[in-house]
């Protein structure tokens, strides 16, 4: 992935500081549950504005997958909260955004993990576009019994053009002493060494445009497991980044 | 101009920022010759592979390149490549999500859009995939790997002649290609070479190890030394610079 970044800047995480205020669980309309033992997985491709849920809770040792997708023509403010409530569950939330034109997109994700043994991963990787602005706010946060967990965000943007607009706010606020948890954001540009390669294989410029953008998104595409659904998700993209040059 | 001249560079002067790397180069490739280019770290030896490739980190300051009866420096990377010019990378680019197999097909493709063809017919691409891989002995996983990735510097340098094979060059430029090569990925590389060797074909090697021209034996030696060529001679110049380095240059 570093072969196609050009890191402009790595934002510092906020880390939580002070006493831990307890949240409650919510479980209304937009909820999803994942019950004991269950394993949910699930593509969302957006196509409206908002999520067809907001808020998932993962009991003990079930677990979610989830693979949000934003393609161009689509702005939305996307808050998603993951509760995992029970200890042993684990959490796989990843998401490909491709904006153009003057969209805005919000994703705010919050991983609340309340019980040991956990882990959750986040991997979102963007490309910004036009005058598109896009806001990442990512925050994960481990309560004083989620003891031996581990919970990893990654965020990766590419900004096609000096218009466009990207904010990536990693968040940790780790209230438990014996966790792993790390996480990442960058945001930078096609990468001119790998251009160069490509072009000098006689691949034109804007199609090696479009090669470095497949292998940009490549890490959570092969992320969706079924072979299928992954060839007609990647096969959609390729066509949303086409649309951008 | 002489028909058998496929490269002529004159005066070329390149510079990276605000220092000047290459300080006035000549040379003259005819068809079917091989030449070695020389020299020690800072000589120049890169840039000019890179100049020669339109990479856009220099700007050439003076001089003309003549490519095949065109004005090289006038063309585009992809351009320089459909007209057959081809450079083997010192340090090939990885390409995570791009498996070999559709970086390929892309390329050879776009050359034949260049061209005016039709897109190769898969069942030509396979052939031509399978008969280039063994040719560089690779195993058929291969054409599934993703561009470089995990690959280990020998793999590396093996799928640069792999791809070289596949694009059929005029003239191919291998930057030290050589460097971090075991003997039996040496041996491979330079079979890949000698068996591109036609009449037609042309290459220009660029090493500051004499080993890798025990295989791939030149028709000519140019010592580049601070941005110039300042002695070119046959391949016993080869021997000369082993035994006495360049210092006497």
């Amino acid at each position: 992935m570093e072969g196609n970044l050009s890191a402009i800047h790595d934002r510092k995480p906020v880390i939580g500081h002070g006493k831990y205020v307890d949240i409650p669980v919510v479980k209304d309309a937009k909820t999803l549950v994942v019950r004991s033992g269950e394993k949910m997985s699930r593509i969302v491709v957006l196509d409206g504005p908002s999520m067809p849920f907001d808020r998932i809770i993962v009991e003990e040792n079930a677990s979610a997958e989830l693979c949000l997708v934003v393609r161009p023509g689509v702005s939305a403010d996307l808050p998603v909260t993951v509760d995992m409530v029970g200890e042993g569950s684990s959490v796989y939330l990843s998401g490909i955004y491709i904006c153009g034109g003057d969209e805005r997109v919000s994703l705010r994700t919050d991983i609340i993990h309340r019980a040991a043994h956990c882990s959750s991963d986040q991997l979102f990787n963007g490309i910004v576009s036009g005058r598109a602005g896009v806001e990442f706010f990512g925050k994960i946060i481990v309560a004083p019994e989620a003891q031996k967990i581990e919970a990893y965000q990654v965020n990766h943007n590419i900004m096609l053009s000096d218009d466009a607009r990207i904010d990536a706010k990693p968040q940790l606020e780790i209230y438990a002493d014996d966790v792993k948890c790390s996480h990442g954001a960058t945001i930078g540009r096609l990468d001119e060494s790998s251009q160069f390669y490509m072009r000098s294989r006689g691949i034109p410029l804007d199609e090696a445009r479009v090669l470095q953008m497949i292998s940009f998104i490549s890490p959570v595409l092969s992320r969706v497991r079924n072979p299928l659904e992954r060839e007609s998700l990647a096969a959609r993209l390729e066509a949303d980044i086409r649309s951008l040059l | 101009m002489d028909k058998d001249i496929l490269l002529q560079i004159n005066d070329l002067h390149a510079s990276a920022g605000d220092r000047e790397i290459l300080k006035g180069i000549n040379l003259t490739i005819r068809r079917g010759e091989i030449h070695a280019v020389m020299g020690p770290n800072g000589a120049g030896k890169s840039t000019l592979s890179s100049v020669l490739t339109g990479k856009p980190d220099y700007v050439v300051t003076s001089g003309s390149v003549v490519y095949d009866g065109k004005d090289l420096l006038a063309m585009k990377p992809e351009e320089r490549s459909w007209a057959g010019l081809f450079m083997s990378f010192q340090y090939p680019v990885e390409i995570p999500g791009v498996t070999i197999t559709s970086f390929m097909k892309t390329a050879i493709n776009a050359r034949r859009k260049a061209n005016g063809e039709e897109p190769i017919k898969a069942a030509d691409f396979l052939k031509l995939m399978r008969d280039k891989m063994a040719f560089v002995k690779m195993k058929s996983e291969f054409a599934k790997r993703e561009v470089n990735v995990g690959f280990s510097g020998g793999e590396k340098k093996r799928n640069e002649i792999f791809q070289m094979a596949m694009l059929d060059p005029s003239l191919s430029i291998l930057d030290e290609t050589d460097s971090g090569l075991d003997v039996d990925a040496l041996k491979i590389v330079a079979d890949g070479v000698n068996s591109l060797r036609t009449p037609e074909k042309s290459a220009i090697i660029i090493t500051h190890y004499q080993k890798l021209l025990e295989y791939i034996v030149p028709d000519f030696v140019h010592v580049l030394k601070d941005g110039r060529i300042v002695k070119t001679a046959g391949k016993e110049l080869v021997g000369q610079i082993e035994a006495s380095g360049f210092d006497n240059f």
